[in-house]
This record gives C-alpha cells, structure tokens and sequence, in this order.
C-alpha cells in the first residue's frame, strides 16, 4: 500500500465484517470512501478479495456509480444541482459561471487540487434553488451575481467554506 | 421481551412529556430541505443562547411538516400544549424569539400558524389553505413527532396495523391489500396485493422484501419526507408484508444523496429491533423479519428495480430483462418483491383503520391519497398529501401558492424527466395516473415541476434528454445512442442550427427507443413527444425563425449594451461582474465583446436597463408564419 494506507486505518480493518456473497460490496465501498475520501484504486484489490471478486468486476462496479470517485477529492469542491427547480431558474447559467470563473469543466479541478467542481442530483432541497453546495453546505436561491462572487471568492481563496454539520452531531 | 401493551404504555409517558412539556420546548425541523434553509445554523445559534441566557428551555429535533417554503422552522411548545409553528427563523432572530418565550408568548412576527391549542392572534393551522385541502394519513406525524424516537409513533397508534395483522392469515392480508385498492406507489401502478400474492405463491426460500428508496426523479422528495418525518410507518408496513408473504429479510435501498435517511431508517431499523418488533418471532407471533439498510452510490438506474437488486447483490446496477420477475427470481435469485417507500407506508394505514376508511378518501379507481412535491417556478415549494383526484392547477394555485408574480404557467414536468411534459392548458386535470396517461405523460412518484413563461421547452427537453443519456446504464444501444441522438438534436436547435427534417426524426427515435430493454429508454423520449404534441410551434420557433423566445437557449440569444446607457453606473456594474471580462470601454462607453460572452446573464440581472437580452439572428421570418414543413409533420404545423 501506498502512503495513503499510513495515516488510515488498515483496509483489513476497515473491512473486517464484509463477506463474499452478502451484498456487502457498496458497503465496503462506502467504508473506504468514508475513511479516505475516496476509493483509492490501491484498496480495489483488496475489496474484491474480501468479497470473492475479482479487481475488474469491483471496479466495473466503482465505476458504475457517480459517487464513488477514484481520485482524491479537491479540497473545496462545489457541487453544482443538475436538477429541475435549478435548471428553470438559472441553474445552466450558474453552472457557465463557475466553470468560467475557476477555468475548471465539470467534474475536473483546479491545478492545484484546491477547487473542484462535480455535477451533482437533486436531494429535494429545491426551496433552495437555484443552488450548489460547497462541501456539502447548500448555497442559495443564488442570483447570477451571488454565483460570480461565489465562484471568484474560491478562485481568491477569500470565500470561507464551512463544513456541514453531520446527523450525530446534534444531540 | 415486553408485551406490545407495555411498549405502548411506556411509550406514551414520553408522547405526554413531548406535547406538555414541563418547560417550553423548542423543535426545530431537522430534515434535508431545512439544512438546506439553514435550520442548522438556526439550531447552532439556539442552543448557544440557550445555555448562554441558562434560558430554561428545551431544545430538540423534529421534522419537516412540508411546509419547505418557511423553514428553517421551529415549532415552540408550551407547557399548556400550545405549539407554535415559526418560520423562517434565522440565527438573528434567536434573540427576539428566546425574549417572546419568555414572556410565555410566540413571536408572532414569525408565527406561521398554532398546531395545537388555541391562541387568539395566531391562526390554527387548519385554517391556512395549504392545509385545508390536505388529508394527511401519510404525513400524519410529520414534523410534529422527534422522528428518531420509536416511542413518539408507539404512542400515536404505531405499529397498531402490525399486532391486528399478527393476528391475520396471509391471505387475510392479501385479501384486505387488494380490497384498499393500494397500487404501487414508485411509478408503474401495480396493485400492491397482487404482487405480494406472487411472491407468498412464489416456490423457493428465503423470501425477500425490498423497500424501494431511490427516489432518484429529480424534483421528487415525498419518500424522503416520510423517511426523514415518519421512518416507523415504512417499517411496519414491511412487517406486515412479511407477514402477508413470508419472507424473512428485507432490504431498503436508499439513494446516496440522502444520508440523513440513511441515518434516520438505520437508527429506526435498530429501535425496532431493541424493542422486539424485527428479529424473531415478532411479538410471538411466529413471523419473523429482519432488515438492513443499503446505501446506493449515485445512479439513477438503481431505482429500477431489476436495477436495484443487481446493485444489493454487488454487481453494476443495470436493469435486465424481465421476465422472471423479481417474484420468480429476484435478490441473490430468491423470490422478491419490491416496493416503493410510500408503498410500504400506506399498509399500516389499511390494516389499522381498515378498508373502508381507507377508500373513503380518492376516487373510485384510485382509493386513498397520494404527497406530491411541488416545486420549480410556483411561489411555494413544499409537499403535501392530498386524495386522489384532486386537481392538478389548484393544487399549484392554492398549495404551491400559483405562479410567481408577474408570471404565468407555462406548463407542467411530471413524474421525474422521463414522466413528460403537459402544456398550462391541460393541467386542470385529476391527480390519477388515468388523466395522465391519456395525455401521453406519467404522473408517477409524486414530483410535480412547474413551468412558466421564462421557462422554454426545447431547453427543458434537452435536459431531460441529457439526464436521460447520462443516467442509461448502456446496456440496449437503443437507449445508450437514441438518447445521445435526440440531445444532438436538441443542442442544434437551441444553437439555431435546427433542421426541419429533424421533426420527423424525433417520432422516428422515439419509436426506436421503445425497443430498449427496460422504462429508462422506452420513456426517454416521452417529453420531446410532448413537446412535439402540445409545442411544436415553439420548436419551430427554434428552428425556422431561431427564436427562443423565452430568451434561454445560449445560441439564440445575446446580450447587447443599450447605447442609450452605454456610460451608466449600472453598465459598470455589469461588466464588473461578468465572469468572463467580456465588456470593453471606448469612448461611446461599454460594449460587449460577443465572442468572449458565454451569456450567462449576469451583465442583464445587474443592469436590467442597461443591458438588453436580444436575439442572435436576425428576424428572417415574421412570427408565426413558420414555413411549412415537408411530410407528416405539415398537417399539424398549420395549427
Ligand atoms: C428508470 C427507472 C427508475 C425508477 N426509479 C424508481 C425509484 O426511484 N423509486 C421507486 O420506488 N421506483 C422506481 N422505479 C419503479 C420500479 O422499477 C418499481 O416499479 C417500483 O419500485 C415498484 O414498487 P411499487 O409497486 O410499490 O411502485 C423506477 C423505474 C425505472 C424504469
Ligand atoms: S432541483 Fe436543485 S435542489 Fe431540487
């Protein structure tokens, strides 16, 4: 393993309860992408052995879904909403904004890795459109102007991105 | 283990202390769409002034009442069982709200109505008419229950459905399934006893239940209300189906883009364990059924249901041919029946109050009610629960509050992209799938879109259609190419490159595409027929005169600076905001470089007077004298 597997705990640990034909293998991806973030191709081998796959079939599988990226994630990454609500008020426009302003297409990064942009589905939050969420943090209704100051504040570093609170975090 | 009567006794000490609190409590709506309003800032800012004033109030979760358009809310509670509804409550009016409960009174400011108890100033919330049409069954406890307490739903006649059916023969079951009239809920309308007939008959053991929560339709969000509001009710309704068709274990499959349902099922699936309502011979009653909660990972397809059970039992989740069915062959090739959440969560509801309360709302054909999300252009995003046969425009008039001001309705998206498209005209129909399909489009899972005048069509359809080909799992090349096909030709006309032989082409796709193997591809092309039907001129507009005259479509529109205002304050704005540095100053003052422009808009939204939305082409053909084109297609032009 890689120096990813240094500051991680251990893939066999990570994996200790999945088993071969159970079902486990979103499970198992999801404890790896919970732990480091993403699914680095290093621990794919690994997953398929837990689970009595081979490498090629898990990732098929990886590669099948939207969330499951390969690669380290960017340190700020804006979400845009591809959804309807978004869509009939400007989400497309938003959208041309931030990949005008960050010189960064959907789904890739900045140079430096600091700021991504991915294409994200509609959770139902379309009180808030249109919208992105920037690390998880829903921002909006924006107007276009919220979105050029958004997007320029990332590119200057002088947005300040709060991370979202979790679920068990409140109580 | 404690006999159900002790569970509901105990559970009813904590229902008591919830709705007379000892001191004023505060619930604050804690669901997907209030973070997304902020309810998590408001709740940070509470509790911080609540421990820091040692305010002698409580503050706890709830959830969402569907009321989306005023959240953040925060419903406070008095000891007199008076509550409050209040929204949208932001970190700065924290300090205003804590004073008025301390003069034992509601912010009426920020009161949207009283839940329960009578106050004098605030009206109750039956009398708000997003409400007086509503018959909540479904939503019944919906964001006036903690949702992560079992005991909250014991008190309130949980799980009273599920100790009568242990008491029932399968059949019993099924009979009273088919009696309620309940149909599937995630979209296709199959009735629900049926299928769970198929899979009691079905040979082969262990039996499988799955609860559908994909939810994937973009603009739908009623399944994420229930299991975000009221996790129990699908529980129990999965209960009660394994009991009606013996299998054992079940799975809820839920989206990857709403964790917190992930959390609040997994915390549910473990409260009902802890109590002795899944495992073992429940309530000793011989069933037995035990559940676990899959997280997907972002894919539309999943929510197929062949799609679904190939991503449980780790493979890619690509729908196959059906047959068998998932009650011949399904979960690991064991007999499996699939449900949707809201599905599940109406069987409860049959089995407590019976069949005939539960026809007596909807109509003949389709008893019971049905949530709806509505959203989109309207004035109020929100989700409501309504009998079937409602109608359709009042229910976006006097729910979603009608068009935004200074708009009118365009038209309709329903059913998820793949459900189509219906025309302003049309939409004064019942809410039943019959209306619907006689209209050639879906009403499906309970997503309701609205269109207005800004809104154009060819640009709806291309995303539709780019939903469509992003979302194809590839497997049929029908849909992997069709789809790509139509967004081709989608993309020209919304860059005045339309051809007009490109009318015919469409019917010819679509009736290609109804050859893929599973509704992804057979349905992609259902809104560009529409559109077709009930817009051509619209997209003749694209294409003969290259207008779009909503003034969306990038190829056909530009924005020019209005000489007029060429040196104004607000011209500066505009270029000071233009994302791309498109706007030059000479000594007539601003202009707009077209070439760099990638017409967002932002220059038009700053400098309304300023900057003028224009056409891109000049006008070759006057309005509405589109010429004629060839074949099949004329008859119908003329129109
Ligand atoms: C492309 C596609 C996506 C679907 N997505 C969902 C979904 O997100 N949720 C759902 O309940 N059903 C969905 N369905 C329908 C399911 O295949 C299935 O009919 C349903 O889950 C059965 O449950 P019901 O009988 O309770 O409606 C989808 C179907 C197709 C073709
Ligand atoms: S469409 Fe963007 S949140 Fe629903």
């Amino acid at each position: 393993m890689s120096e990813v597997a240094a500051s991680h705990p251990p893939l066999e640990t990570l994996l200790r309860d999945v088993k071969p034909n159970s079902g486990h293998l979103l499970k198992a991806l999801h404890l790896v992408k919970e732990a480091y973030g993403y699914i680095p191709p290093e621990s794919v081998p690994v997953v398929a052995r837990k689970l009595g796959l081979t490498p090629a079939a898990v990732f098929g599988c990886i590669s099948f879904y939207s969330e499951l990226p390969t690669t380290p994630p960017p340190k700020v990454e804006v979400s845009w909403c591809s959804g309807p609500a978004c869509r009939l008020s400007g989400g497309d426009e938003i959208r041309r904004i931030f990949e005008a302003v960050l010189g960064v297409p959907m789904e890739g990064a900045t140079p430096d890795g600091r700021v991504g942009l991915h294409v994200a589905q509609c959770d139902g939050s379309c009180c808030a459109a249109p919208m992105v969420w920037i690390n998880g943090r829903v921002h909006g209704p924006l107007t276009l102007a919220d979105a050029v100051r958004i997007a320029r504040g990332l590119r200057d570093g002088t947005f300040e991105v709060r991370e979202e609170w979790g679920h068990g975090e409140l109580r | 283990m404690a006999s159900f009567a002790e569970l509901q006794a105990a559970a009813r000490e904590q229902w008591t202390a919830w709705v007379n609190p000892p001191r004023p409590q505060l619930r604050v709506g804690l669901t997907t769409c209030g973070k997304a309003a902020g309810a998590l800032d408001t709740y940070a800012a509470l509790n911080e002034a609540i421990v820091e004033q040692a305010a002698g109030v409580d503050l706890v979760r709830t959830a969402c009442l569907g009321l989306c358009y005023s959240e953040p809310n925060v419903t406070v509670v008095f000891p007199d069982g008076t509550a409050v509804l209040h929204g949208p409550v932001r970190p700065a009016n924290v300090p205003d709200l804590l004073q008025a409960i301390r003069g034992g009174r509601p912010l009426e400011r920020l009161a949207v109505a009283a839940l329960s108890g009578a106050t004098t100033e605030i009206e109750p919330v039956d009398s708000l008419d997003i409400w007086k049409i509503q018959v909540r069954r479904l939503m019944e406890r919906c964001g006036l229950q903690d949702p992560e307490s079992i005991d909250h739903y014991l008190a309130t006649g949980g799980y009273e459905g599920l100790v009568r059916a242990l008491g029932m023969k399968a059949e019993e079951i099924i009979q009273e399934t088919l009696d309620s009239g309940l149909w599937g809920r995630g979209g296709a309308a199959f009735p629900t006893g049926r299928k769970w007939d198929f899979l009691r008959t079905a040979r082969g053991e262990p039996k499988f239940l799955v609860c559908n929560a994909d939810e994937g339709d973009p603009g739908a969000f009623v399944n994420r209300t229930l299991m975000e509001g009221d996790p129990h009710g699908i529980i129990e309704g999965m209960i009660i189906a394994a009991r009606a068709t013996g299998a054992i274990r079940g799975y809820i499959y839920i989206r990857d883009e709403y964790p917190l349902d992930v959390y609040r099922m997994e915390r549910a699936v473990e409260q009902a364990r802890e109590r002795g309502l899944l495992g073992e011979n429940i309530l000793g009653s011989g069933t037995s059924l035990d559940l676990v909660v899959v997280r997907g990972a972002g894919s539309y397809l999943c929510g197929e249901e062949t799609g679904l059970i190939s991503s449980i039992q780790d493979s890619r989740g690509m729908p196959r041919i059906r047959p068998p069915f998932p009650a011949q062959s399904g979960l690991f090739h064991k007999p499996t029946n699939v449900n949707n959440v809201e599905s599940y969560a109406n069987v409860p509801l049959i089995l407590r109050h019976g069949v005939a309360w539960y026809r007596e709302q909807g109509t003949q054909r389709n008893a019971g009610t049905k949530m709806f999300s509505l959203s989109g252009r309207l004035q109020r995003v929100c989700v409501v629960e309504v009998p079937f046969g409602f109608n359709t425009l009042e229910l976006l008039n006097v729910a979603g509050g009608g068009p935004l001001p200074g708009h009118q309705f365009k038209g309709l998206q329903s059913g998820g992209p793949l459900g189509g498209l219906l025309p302003a005209s049309e939409i004064s129909i019942p809410l039943e799938p019959e209306p619907y399909r006689e209209r050639d489009v879906l009403m499906g899972s309970g997503g309701l879109i609205a269109l207005d005048d800004t809104n154009c069509i060819v640009d709806l359809c291309q995303w539709v259609e780019w939903f469509a080909e992003d979302e194809s799992c590839s497997r049929c090349t029908t849909c992997r190419i069709g789809t790509q096909r139509l967004v081709e030709i989608l993309r020209r006309f919304q860059s005045g490159e339309g051809r007009v032989s490109d009318l015919e082409r469409i019917p010819l796709l679509a009736d290609t595409l109804r050859w893929s193997n599973c509704v992804h591809g057979q349905a992609a092309p259902t809104a560009v027929r529409n559109a077709l039907r009930y817009f051509r001129e619209e997209l003749l507009d694209h294409i003969q005169r290259k207008r779009c005259e909503a003034g969306v479509c990038r190829g056909l529109i530009r924005f020019e600076v209005s000489p007029a205002h060429a040196r104004d304050r607000e011209v500066e704005g505009a270029a000071a905001a233009c994302p791309v540095d498109a706007f030059r100053q000479s000594e007539q003052g601003w202009r707009i470089d077209q070439a760099a422009c990638i017409r967002c808009g932002v220059c038009h939204e700053v400098a309304h007077e300023g900057v003028r939305k224009l056409a891109a082409f000049p006008e070759t053909l006057p309005a509405g004298t589109a010429a004629t084109p060839p074949g099949q297609v004329a008859a119908a032009a003329g129109r």
